[in-house]
């Protein structure tokens, strides 16, 4: 009895000892190797949405993204974008006069051509003239967001699809904002709390 | 001395040899009362047509009176009582649930953060919170709280948790508030029957089915992070989140207490919180803080954090981001 009350007395004392310093922040900078969750972790569902790989790698290596063209209404743009005329009446008021363009604020408002490719209006356009494909438009936006672009990178911007663990994939840009208008508009909440019990 | 996390449910099952008196107690009460149970049942049915004889939930629910600790559990104690509670709820609301008891994975310890500045009020956590974990729809009740702040605020104190107008609202911000998963959680410390404890992978867990509902564990949270059962949970069947596991969401009683538990059966299987994924400004990051890859990692590494009331030496596992 005796020795079973020593026995227990020590691996409690032991058990402190390991742990004497008692700070997650100690134990989270002590753990520096990277852990293979895909292999111990079996998701359950693949996630379905269609992926394209980033161009950039973040501190794991490379990631995967949300497309964004299959998401695009009548995307091929040079179906009406191209050099042939355009028959229908009130075409142009037809396609696109849902966008509203909101984007730059009243100091630096940014126009169609900003980011579109003026030559070629399936795919976008930077600053320097490098074309994009829309799936990438992270490119885009990063020109001038490009503090948002690094927290996106990295993950402090933006969110993963469904799982934490497994191969990183994370929303697009335009998977939350509309690049036309990118700020969160004001709406009601989706619920609300109850008074707190005093 | 103080419980530490790493006495989780397997290494207990080895240490905990006082246990094992109690143990035998309980196994011997509850094959009395069994048999006991089984004597009356064969005298009634003997001598009326059923009506008065024990149904098999009458006899599921005793033999869950007399289940032991979760901590203490078998494994194939586990998996009996993860039927009978599975069989139990098919009877009572004749919903299919799937009850799991993953137990933590290994090198894993969850951390969360918010990010404050995008946080926008909507409130889309808390709904999806409130559907995933079959939280009480009659006393309203929510794990995780929204305070809408005016810029400069520190702590939720001063801010506003009842809001219901459009947001967000000129020059404030929110700040969603849960159960911290402390590493040094005062709850685990005041439970009097240990009914809750840390896990192996940082939750802070509740056996509900061991909890006497002393409600010490609320006074003793300085976040406001526990829910008591003031009523019989109700659920609407056909709202019921099948997928369950024991020490998460599955149905509670009257007079239990309950938390947030980072969606344990979701994060155990690799998935996100509900909260995080319901999210629409992407303000939580949810992920392992021992893989130097991860987001959270990412966050505490490179952005502006705080925890609320750090002074209390809580050593909270939620940190709060600015951009």
């Amino acid at each position: 009895m005796l020795f079973v009350l020593t026995a227990g007395v020590l691996s409690i004392s032991i058990g402190d000892a390991v742990s004497s310093d008692g700070d997650v922040s100690q134990t989270i900078k002590k753990a520096m190797v990277p852990t293979n969750d895909a292999v111990k972790i079996n998701t359950p569902m693949p996630i379905t949405e269609s992926t394209v790989l980033v161009s950039t790698r973040h501190q794991g290596g490379q990631f995967r993204t949300e497309t964004r063209k299959n998401r695009i209404e009548r995307f091929r743009c040079s179906q009406c974008h191209n050099n042939k005329p355009v028959t229908a009446t009130d075409a142009a008021p037809i396609a696109h006069n849902d966008i509203v363009l909101d984007h730059g604020g009243v100091d630096k408002p940014l126009d169609c051509m900003t980011c579109h490719n003026q030559d070629d209006r399936d795919y976008l356009v930077t600053e320097t003239g490098t074309k994009i494909d829309m799936d990438h438009s992270y490119e885009m936006c990063g020109q001038c967001h490009f503090r948002q672009k690094k927290d996106w990178v990295g993950g402090a911007h933006g969110k993963r699809l469904s799982y934490w663990t497994g191969e990183r994939v994370v929303k697009n840009c335009t998977s939350c904002h509309d690049p036309h208008s990118p700020l969160f508009k004001k709406r009601w909440p989706k619920t609300y709390s109850p008074p707190l019990a005093k | 001395m103080h419980l530490r996390k790493n006495k989780g449910c397997r290494t207990n099952q080895t240490d905990n040899h006082c246990a094992g008196k109690q143990c035998d107690r309980r196994e011997f009460l509850k094959k009395a009362a069994t048999a006991a149970a089984a004597g009356s049942t064969a005298m009634i049915s003997g001598c009326s047509n059923g009506i008065l004889s024990p149904g098999e939930e009458f006899k599921l629910q005793w033999l869950e009176y007399f289940k032991k600790y979760y901590r203490l559990m078998t494994p194939v104690e586990k998996m009996e009582t993860v039927r009978r509670l599975e069989r139990l709820a098919k009877i009572r609301k004749g919903v299919d649930v799937k009850i799991g008891n993953q137990e933590p994975l290994d090198d894993v310890l969850y951390g969360y953060a918010f990010n404050v500045t995008r946080c926008e009020g909507y409130m889309e956590c808390v709904a999806a919170c409130v559907k995933e974990n079959n939280l009480d729809r009659l006393s309203n009740t929510q794990y995780i709280r929204i305070f809408e702040m005016e810029h400069g605020e520190m702590t939720p104190d001063a801010g506003d948790s009842k809001f219901y107008h459009e947001v967000p609202v000129q020059d404030h911000f929110y700040m969603g508030v849960q159960c911290f998963h402390c590493e040094n959680p005062p709850c685990v410390k005041a439970c009097p029957t240990q009914a809750t404890w840390q896990e192996p992978d940082g939750i802070v867990v509740v056996d509900y089915d061991w909890c006497i509902g002393c409600r010490y564990c609320i006074a003793a949270c300085p976040y406001y992070g526990r829910r008591f059962n003031w009523n019989e949970p109700q659920v609407p069947a056909n709202q019921i989140t099948r997928k369950q596991h024991y020490l998460g969401n599955r149905l509670r009683a009257k007079g239990q207490m309950e938390k947030c538990t980072f969606c344990i059966q979701r994060s155990r299987n690799g998935r996100l919180p509900a909260c995080a994924e319901a999210c629409p400004t992407g303000a939580r990051v949810f992920g392992n803080l021992l893989d130097p890859d991860s987001e959270i990692r990412f966050v505490l590494k490179n952005k502006k954090v705080y925890r609320l009331r750090e002074d209390l030496g809580t050593d909270p596992k939620f940190w709060y981001f600015i951009d």
